[in-house]
């Protein structure tokens, strides 16, 4: 690349050299660097510095140079240890925008601040995935369509205007028939997309956070022993006259976004211990779900307590502050309808009218 | 650019005089963001034994080593609605009904439950399809002689007409 580049420049400049140039050679006080190159009289040596051979060629090191070189005796012969900054890449503390020359590896490199070790364990849950529900659902949900088969063509889902009114135009498209709310498009189940666990939330809101903060770091502890996961504390968006939230000012909420083994394991201690042995439960609500794959449901300060993690020392709970909460599980089925089949296939029960 | 660093140096120094140095104050600033270090909370390994004796282990926060669970999905009706061990409504923890029924039997009982033994039930019913077939086969040939002439020159009935509901 580079060697023949400088042959066809060189080609170029030769005969533009050689030529007559325009401008008369006056004295001029005026020099520009664009000028330059053509303005300047033609020189031997100009030609004698370009150089002839090119650069991608590799040079041998002198004889003495190699006959000194040997890293492992001179690591040897020290004395003592390197500093540990000559032998470990240690992250920036700070990230301090793109065009900064100390940039801080990615999180997924073992020497960042933001590495996550892990996973450390196969849970069951995932075991339970790979063996049976994966294949379970792949079966059940198999259409089989035969060969030359072409599905009808559908509409569009978002619908043109009629151009019946001079108005019409540059309009944005209209939305679907029957409500504005744009569906996520299901694609059918294959192989490669079994609706799979992706992250669970655990969120508890307690309105009693206004009066004293216990409240609120009591919730917080014990979402986070249920769930191995910090939580995050939020503040209130809406204003309830009732309990004396004002929005924007009381930290009413706490969170915890679990996904990968922290996922597994607590959905596994959640369907196979917890679920059982709360009072009178009859399951899910069969009409729950955000109609895309997301189902949600609740439990009550009695359900919470009967996790293994806080039964274990139930005494260091003030009793009357152990918090419900509400658990999103997360699928990445894009209908309910796949949600509560994966779910319901991997233990949860479901009762009631089931919404399609 | 050498001869712009000079310039540009004396006055962040300035500033810098200016200003108290405020190192220990950890908030966010514009130019840099904090780094934090992900918290996880510490996990043991801990073995649970379900109520049918099954174990599995799992990480969990919580120190014990074992949970022994007297409760879970192997002995709740909801995950296993065809057990006929789990569905049995009646509690006879003292054991006074079986007492009861051993002196005056189970005549009273509301659900009067015949107990059969398998076996014999087995053979009674094999010995009722036996001799079904056997009347069966006894009855064809005469059937068939009376469907003759009985069908003979007539049409055939049309089929009863159903009850439409709606």
């Amino acid at each position: 690349m580079a060697a023949s580049e400088s042959s066809r420049y060189l080609a170029r400049s030769l005969p533009r050299a050689l030529a007559p140039s325009a401008r008369p050679h006056t004295l001029c006080w005026r020099r520009d660097a664009s000028d330059q190159a053509s303005s300047r009289s033609p020189s031997v040596n100009d030609l004698n510095e370009l150089e002839t051979i090119t650069s991608l060629s590799s040079t041998t090191p002198p004889a003495e140079i190699v006959e000194t070189f040997d890293p492992i005796a001179r690591s040897r012969s020290r004395k003592t240890q390197l500093p540990r900054s000559r032998y470990q890449f240690r992250s920036p503390k700070y990230y301090r925008g793109p065009l900064h020359p100390h940039q801080p590896p990615p999180p997924t490199d073992p020497s960042s601040r933001l590495f996550v070790p892990g996973p450390f364990s196969l849970p069951r849950v995932e075991q339970t995935w790979q063996s049976t529900v994966a294949s379970d659902i792949l079966s059940l949900l198999y259409v089989h369509n035969p060969p030359g088969f072409k599905p009808p063509v559908k509409a569009p889902r978002l619908r043109s205007w009629d151009d019946s009114s001079p108005y019409h135009k540059n309009r944005p498209l209209r939305g679907p028939r029957g409500g504005d709310v744009l569906r996520l498009l299901r694609k059918p189940i294959d192989f490669n997309n079994v609706p799979k666990l992706e992250r669970i939330t655990i969120h508890s809101y307690v309105n009693m956070a206004t009066e004293s903060s216990s409240w609120i770091h009591t919730a917080g502890i014990a979402v986070q022993a249920i769930s191995n996961v910090r939580v995050q504390t939020y503040k209130s968006k809406a204003s309830v006259v009732k309990w004396g939230i004002a929005p924007g000012r009381d930290t009413v909420a706490c969170k915890a976004e679990l996904s990968g083994e922290n996922m597994l394991h607590f959905f596994g201690k959640l369907v196979d211990i917890v679920m059982p042995r709360i009072k009178d439960w009859r399951g899910i609500k069969g009409s729950s779900g955000d109609s895309s794959g997301n189902i949600t449901f609740g439990l009550d300060p009695e359900a919470v307590a009967l996790f293994p993690e806080i039964e274990v020392n139930y005494d260091m709970y003030p009793p009357k502050m152990i918090p419900g909460c509400h658990i999103t599980l997360h699928t990445t089925a894009r209908t309910d309808k796949d949600a509560r089949l994966l779910l319901s296939a991997m233990g949860i029960p479901f009762y009631g009218k089931i919404n399609h | 650019m050498s001869f712009a660093l000079p310039l540009r140096r004396s006055t962040t120094a300035t500033t810098a005089r200016i200003q108290p140095s405020t190192t220990f104050i950890c908030s966010q600033c514009r130019h840099a963001t904090l780094l934090r270090r992900p918290k996880r909370p510490y996990q043991f390994t801990q073995l649970i034994a379900m109520s049918d004796g099954s174990t599995f282990t799992h990480r969990t926060s919580s120190p014990a080593p074992i949970y022994r669970s007297t409760r879970d999905t192997r002995n709740s009706l909801m995950w296993n609605p065809s057990s006929s061990k789990l569905a049995s409504i009646e509690k006879d923890e003292a054991g006074r009904m079986a007492a009861f029924r051993a002196r005056f039997g189970r005549g009273f009982d509301a659900n009067n439950m015949k107990f059969v033994d398998p076996e014999a039930k087995k053979a009674a019913e094999q010995k009722e399809a036996d001799a079904k077939a056997a009347e069966a086969e006894a009855e064809e040939e005469d059937d068939n002689l009376l469907d003759l002439i009985s069908a003979f020159g007539q049409q055939e009935a049309p089929p009863p007409e159903k009850k439409n509901k709606w």
